[in-house]
């Protein structure tokens, strides 16, 4: 289920749910796929020795890949003539058959085929009117439940059968565009820079299976491609410079400096009193003694302390009139040896140094500050965070974080340490937008400001001894990404050869293949058309190579064909795949020589890509598109209930699972983990949300779970339990539908349309707990089929609140987070939950995994043909122990990834069918 | 004086004016909608949108200043009589329709010091934290009629620049919300409009050509190498290359005419708003010769922003005052409405000449005089003392697109919000006594009026085609 359904199914429908709607209808159980559960072993075991107990029994272990496979769905007639028709006609005929037609539908006359046949509209209508209810009416024939039951479960099985057919015949190929991420990622290649250069581009949608690289959802329309052009030109204006290199500004500030206006006060504040009390020596004294006593009563927010005198003063900073700026300087001053004052930055506040309006607006910002902790050292180091900001007038500032990564200050007080930041200027957003309008000293004030902030989640100080500044800074000059496009050549002199020269290598490396030389020369023609319209030679090319951006070439990525068995694609996917941008020189130097296709060599270069850094790309894209952790972005925590989530909080809960993934992945752990784990990737703040103390700093590392009860494994990370709850209080529904979707890969059907909602001021309704209200909805036949599908997998979570923290008590009422599944297994919580998947759901899991993994890497929807590809990488995966690497290589050795050629009349004439990823008939 | 534009990167410099050139690849405000054929109907719709800050007196009924100094006029419908606020409007009563209690819904709760950044978009732009703005009634025009002049907007301000989010220097915002820097040097301006323009969009119009012919034969390449399948993808990209080229071949015919000869004599290019007066009769002047040489058909000018700080602050000095926020705050002090009063009617005075000369002037082409032809709209964001709500509007003009004028169009509360700021709760944060209308009902109309075929505007739940459209 796309993203956008999920939103819509639990805003519009389960919220309705909740409210007792009379609801759901469908029950995804298929005939030829009988569910039976294995009973756990009877003896305890922990979660550990069950997940590797039972991975021995999977029924993919010893079986042959590729085993022949049932042929195209059919539709199950013979199901509908012996169960379902009977129960209709008893109870439908009177008013809908040959004598009537109420509603102008006579239902013994509808086909019951619906893969080929032409009535799945009115099939639509009467799995509406029956699952909520409305049919029959209440004087006419009844229809018993399990009637009820049966009908509604044949017709939603055909119907589900029937649309992925017709979804199907839409054909399928993975011929398609670069994402918006893709193409951010590949301009980063190309052009060696670490910028965001896709904003402009418009958002992409999502398929049913959550991904944005789903070949049928990226189209182009013509406002597209003209911001592809516009975007390819401002990204190479960034990356080719013209002219001297600019004079950097420096800024050299020491706390003496900053602090020095406050001594002065003080100082004043004494010399008045003396002048004041000249006459009376008594009350002079006790007024010094006042006032030098109030001068080192430190407050709690940032301040500035003069150790010699232990005198301390808040640090001021005010927008008006930039009297707080400091001028910058044309060299780099020296760093004095010593410094008397220090500015103390407590947990959570912030130092603002002002630079005025000399930022610049290219090249870099180079922050060094020489820091250390309190003269208080707590157990924990700090952590300092940079970010830069203005403010022009009361009513208008802005600022954002500008480090890449918070900085610990383990330097002691008497040793203080630099800790230096670079940020390109001109990825800083917001900027002061009056910063060429304003001069300095007027309002709207064009000034900007760094603000170096105490991130740390302990408790613990920073001093900030001195503070460097240097901007707009270009260490070399042409910069690398200028040499990389304007290299040297001995061609420099003569225009033509050397934009060829250019061109050749610029085209082949963005277009990820030689380039011919017709291409090559209708480029070259370009380049005169335009050279005489241009002043200087590099306005030219840099014209034509924003062309080699907006082309097909550079946009599409075509697939490797069974027949030119293309290395170039190969290498071209892979990179898309692993590093979501462009291959590298190995990669294309081995796409040149042929060897590419050499599984072995395959093997080998999946697990270098996976080790170079450009994987974390993948980690991710996929794990945000896999899990749907765009839901967090949307998340509105009710602080008022859930006191002590900061947003910073909220970004770690966001960053765990794709940090759990990255360790799986480099461990080639297996993908049980995901299932359940004695460790996570976390950092201090998520480590004590789960009431972990051992843990500090806010860079992740693993941690160790075996002594937390309730914890490991996705399941219970806090951001995918907070993502899929409504803010205030946990979602059983949410989560019971996330769960089956994204990690059983067991979507439940759709909602039915209209659902009827019961008055909630009921007050017999609203005496139930969460809970009871949805276990008395499902006893409602109409609802019974689908949710006692989705409830009890939510249900078995109640242990975590709406931001996933562990609880035993809800409003005073102990938790009870048992619930028995369709089967009669009983699930008690998230323990108990776990156990059932790792005893009776590992090979389902495995498959899920396969196949989402193989959609993603595949880029486009997967259907009912690539179903037997799917079950082989499944076995070769089980039977070598499961490793998420090894999960990847073999997707990338499959057929599915290496030959992914298809031709889309094969596919519409085919019946296809999506991969259904139920549970298997037997799993000992 | 001279400019010499080489001394500056041109792409930079085309981008930090507030001229958008109406050309493909170049273009900020990518046009949605492109009409199929090169022959436009004989109609120069054009639009103009101007704001002033600070909001307007609005004295109590029983206040003696309410008489001559209340901004709204007295009565309403056909029978209204304007205070000495708008008087000077007089002679054009049936070019003008005053309206009252209309505002953006989004905003209504936040200081007025927020707002002029959502007057033409009605985004929530809130007070506070994260900032998006949408696109403004002018932009939206602009995609439909951009094309057909050389430029697809003019985007001015007394300011300059974007400003800064919740204190913009502009109107204009682009579709993706994001700020169009206004332009705020006569001397910049003129040039961009009658000096140098020409030079420049021929030279942009030969690479965008050269660009097109290259991508769609790289586009026809590549297609023969795919399955059919594949090809009816790459399908959209062909067709968004043609599509583009019909844009490249429109903007052709204009470019290739002559820049329109116009004579500066008269005008004080080198004017700041230093000299109030005569700065703001120069940007209308220039607006009007931009309307007369069909330079463009869209035009928003932001007579000041908000908050009483920077130049524009200065307008108040062309009657005597220091500075002109503050005007808005004293009106407690003896002669407070009038003096603020005097102000708006400063502004006023300086429309309405802008207002006759368009009237004045028989119309090219087309029937009727410049203003039958032009739509205008000049208001403010806040109305009573940083009151974010019955923000006080003047359309006028565009009688040959079917509006109908003469009239006071009062939807607000029988007793307004307003009295003088007595250092107690201010009127914004206090309950209004009447909801008012959606303001992007009103900009429905006018986009309808000006021939965009659209039922919605942002937060729009309605138009007023009825009270407006005869």
């Amino acid at each position: 289920m796309t993203a956008f359904r999920l939103r819509h199914f639990c805003f519009q429908h389960l919220l309705a749910c909740l409210a007792f709607a009379i609801t759901f209808v469908g029950h995804t159980v298929t005939a030829d796929e009988p569910t039976i559960e294995q009973p756990p072993p009877s003896e305890v075991l922990s979660l550990n020795q069950l997940k590797q107990r039972m991975a021995q029994q999977s029924s993919y272990l010893g079986q042959q890949a590729n085993k022949p496979l049932p042929a195209a769905p059919e539709p199950q007639l013979q199901r509908f003539q012996d169960k379902v028709l009977p129960a209709l006609t008893a109870a439908c005929i009177d008013c809908h058959g040959p004598d009537e037609q109420e509603g102008h539908i006579r239902i013994d006359t509808l086909d019951p085929d619906l893969i080929h046949g032409q009535d799945v509209q009115w099939w639509l209508e009467v799995m509406a009117v029956l699952g909520k209810g409305e049919m029959p009416p209440a004087d006419a024939a009844e229809l018993a439940d399990e009637d009820r039951e049966q009908i509604v479960n044949w017709l939603s099985s055909e119907l589900q059968t029937a649309s992925a057919v017709r979804r199907s015949e839409q054909g399928h190929s993975s011929f398609r565009r670069m994402t918006r991420y893709e193409y951010n990622h590949a301009l980063q290649d190309l052009l060696g820079l670490p910028f965001d250069f896709a904003s402009d581009l418009p958002p992409e949608s999502r398929s049913e299976d959550g991904f944005q690289n789903s070949s049928e959802l990226l189209h182009l329309t013509q406002v597209q491609l003209e911001t592809y052009r516009q975007s390819a030109f401002k990204a190479l204006n960034l990356a080719v410079v013209k002219g001297d290199r600019p004079a950097s500004n420096y800024w050299g500030v020491s706390m003496d400096e900053a602090a020095k206006t406050c001594w002065d006060q003080q100082n004043g504040k004494l010399a008045k009193a003396k002048k004041d009390h000249q006459a009376d020596p008594e009350k002079l004294a006790d007024e010094i003694e006042r006032l030098e006593k109030s001068f080192r009563q430190p407050p709690n927010d940032v301040h500035y302390l003069q150790r010699s005198s232990k005198r301390v003063n808040k640090a001021e900073w005010q927008y008006h009139g930039a009297r707080y700026a400091f001028a910058p300087s044309a060299t780099l001053p020296s760093v004095p040896e010593s410094f008397d004052t220090v500015a103390v930055l407590p947990p959570y506040r912030k130092l603002i140094v002002e630079l005025g309006d000399q930022v610049g607006e290219r090249g870099t910002l180079r922050v060094r500050v020489l820091a250390s902790r309190g003269v208080k050292t707590d157990a924990q180091p700090p952590s300092l965070r940079l970010e830069f900001g203005w403010k022009a007038s009361n009513d208008s500032r802005g600022s954002s974080v500008i480090s890449d990564r918070d900085h610990q200050i383990d330097a002691p007080a008497e040793k203080p340490q630099f800790y230096q930041w670079d940020v390109p200027i001109s990825q800083i957003h917001p900027r002061n937008g009056v910063r060429n309008i304003s001069k300095m000293g007027d309002l709207p004030t064009p000034s900007e400001f760094i603000r170096l902030i105490n991130s740390t989640v302990a408790r613990g100080d920073i001093y900030i001894h001195y503070v460097e500044v240097t901007a707009p800074l270009y260490p070399q000059w042409p910069p690398q990404s200028h040499q990389r496009i304007f290299f040297e050549s001995k061609h420099a002199d003569d225009e033509t050869e050397y934009a060829k020269a250019i061109l050749q290598r610029f085209m082949s490396k963005a277009w990820r293949r030689p380039v011919t030389a017709e291409e090559l020369e209708r480029k070259l023609s370009v380049f005169h058309a335009i050279r005489p319209q241009c002043d200087q030679f590099e306005d030219a090319v840099v014209e034509v190579l924003a062309t080699v951006l907006s082309s097909p070439h550079f946009l599409f990525l075509s697939q490797p064909t069974e027949t030119a068995a293309d290395d170039w694609q190969l290498a071209s996917r892979l990179a898309m795949f692993l590093w979501c941008g462009l291959p590298d020189q190995r990669l294309t130097d081995l796409a040149a020589e042929q060897k590419l296709r050499d599984p072995n060599v395959l093997r080998e270069e999946v697990q270098r890509m996976l080790a170079d850094p450009r994987a974390q790309r993948f980690s991710k894209h996929f794990v945000r598109q896999w899990l749907g952790l765009q839901l967090l972005d949307y998340l509105k925590v009710d602080r008022k209930v859930h006191r002590g989530i900061s947003d910073d909080l909220i970004e770690s809960m966001a960053k765990e699972p794709i940090a759990m993934f990255e360790e799986v992945l480099a461990n080639n752990h297996s993908v049980l983990d995901f299932l359940h784990a004695d460790y996570t990737v976390a950092n201090e703040r998520l480590a004590r949300h789960y009431g972990i103390h051992t843990e500090w700093g806010n860079d992740f590392r693993r941690i160790d779970l075996s002594g937390v009860s309730g914890r490991g494994g996705l399941l219970t990370q806090a951001g995918l339990l907070a993502m899929n709850s409504d803010g205030k209080d946990s979602h059983p529904l949410k989560r019971g539908i996330w769960l089956l979707e994204t990690i059983l890969n067991d979507p439940p059907p759709p909602p039915p349309p209209a659902v009827p909602v019961i008055d909630l001021a009921d007050p017999e309704i609203l005496k139930l707990t969460l809970k009871q209200r949805i276990e008395n909805h499902r006893d409602q036949a109409a609802c019974r089929s689908c949710h006692q599908k989705i409830d009890p997998w939510g249900i078995a979570l109640e242990n975590f609140d709406a931001v996933g923290r562990f609880r035993d008590k809800i409003d005073g009422k102990p938790v009870d987070a048992s619930s028995e599944l369709f089967n009669g297994q009983v699930l008690t919580g998230a323990e108990g939950l776990k156990r059932f998947l790792l005893s009776t759901r590992q090979d389902q899991f495995v498959r899920s995994m396969v196949y989402k993994l193989s959609a993603y890497g595949t880029g486009r929807p997967l259907t009912f043909s690539d179903r037997s590809e799917i079950e082989s990488i499944t076995a070769n995966v089980r039977q070598q122990g499961d490793g998420l690497a090894t999960l990847i290589e073999e997707i990338v050795l499959s057929d599915l990834f290496l030959q992914s050629k298809r031709s889309t009349k094969h596919a519409a004439n085919s019946s296809d069918n999506e991969v259904q990823n139920k549970s298997r008939s037997s799993e000992s | 004086m001279t400019f010499s534009l080489d001394a500056l990167d041109r792409r930079r410099f085309l981008r930090g004016t507030g001229v958008a050139l109406a050309l493909p690849w170049l273009e900020c405000t990518a046009r949605e909608a492109l009409a199929s054929d090169g022959n436009h109907p004989a109609k120069r719709n054009r639009l103009a949108c101007f704001y002033m800050p600070d909001g307007v007196p609005m004295p109590l009924a029983e206040d003696p200043a309410h008489k001559d100094w209340a901004w709204f006029p007295h009565g309403q419908g056909k029978d209204f009589r304007f205070t000495k606020c708008l008087d000077p409007l007089e002679p054009l009563r049936d070019h003008v329709t005053v309206l009252s209690g209309f505002s953006h819904t989004a905003a209504r709760n936040i200081h007025g010091h927020c707002n002029a950044d959502q007057f033409l978009t009605g985004a929530a732009t809130g007070s506070a934290g994260t900032y998006h703005n949408s696109i403004s009634l002018d932009q939206y025009y602009a995609q439909h009629v951009g094309d057909q002049t050389r430029f697809s907007s003019l985007v001015l301000s007394t300011d300059g620049g974007t400003g800064t989010p919740r204190g913009a220097h502009t109107l204009s915002f682009d579709r993706n919300g994001r700020a169009i820097p206004a332009e705020h040097r006569p001397k910049r301006i003129f040039d961009m409009l009658f000096v140098k323009s020409n030079a420049d969009a021929a030279r942009r119009l030969a690479i965008a050509q050269s660009a097109l012919d290259d991508l769609l034969a790289d586009a026809n390449s590549f297609r023969k190498t795919l399955s059919p399948g594949d090809q009816h993808l790459l399908d959209e990209y062909l067709h968004s290359v043609r599509e583009t080229e019909i844009k490249v071949e429109k903007a052709k015919q204009w470019v290739n005419i002559p820049l329109p000869k116009v004579k500066a004599d008269a005008l004080k290019l080198e004017v700041t708003p230093e000299e109030p007066r005569l700065f703001l009769q120069t940007m209308f002047d220039l607006i009007y010769l931009a309307f007369k040489t069909d330079s463009t058909r869209t035009v928003t000018y932001q007579l000041g922003r908000e908050n009483g700080i920077g130049i524009s602050d200065y307008l108040a000095r062309a009657v005597g005052f220091h500075l002109t926020h503050q005007l808005s705050h004293e009106t407690k002090q003896p002669g407070g409405w009038k003096n603020f009063g005097t102000y708006c009617r400063f502004l006023s005075e300086e429309f309405a000449l802008f207002l006759t000369k368009l009237k004045e002037t028989p119309d090219v082409g087309v029937n009727g005089s410049m203003l039958d032809n032009t739509l205008l709209l000049f208001g403010s964001a806040s109305s009573a003392f940083h009151l974010s709500r019955n923000y006080p509007l003047i359309l006028a003009g565009g009688k040959n697109m079917g509006f109908r004028h003469g009239q006071y169009l009062n939807y607000g509360p029988q007793k307004p919000q307003g009295g003088p700021w007595d250092g107690g709760p201010e009127p914004w944060s206090q309950k209004a006594n009447k909801e008012d209308q959606p303001l992007s009902n009103l900009f429905v109309t006018m986009l309808q009026q000006l021939g965009v075929e659209t039922d919605r505007f942002a937060d729009s739940d309605d138009n007023l085609q009825a009270a407006l459209v005869s």
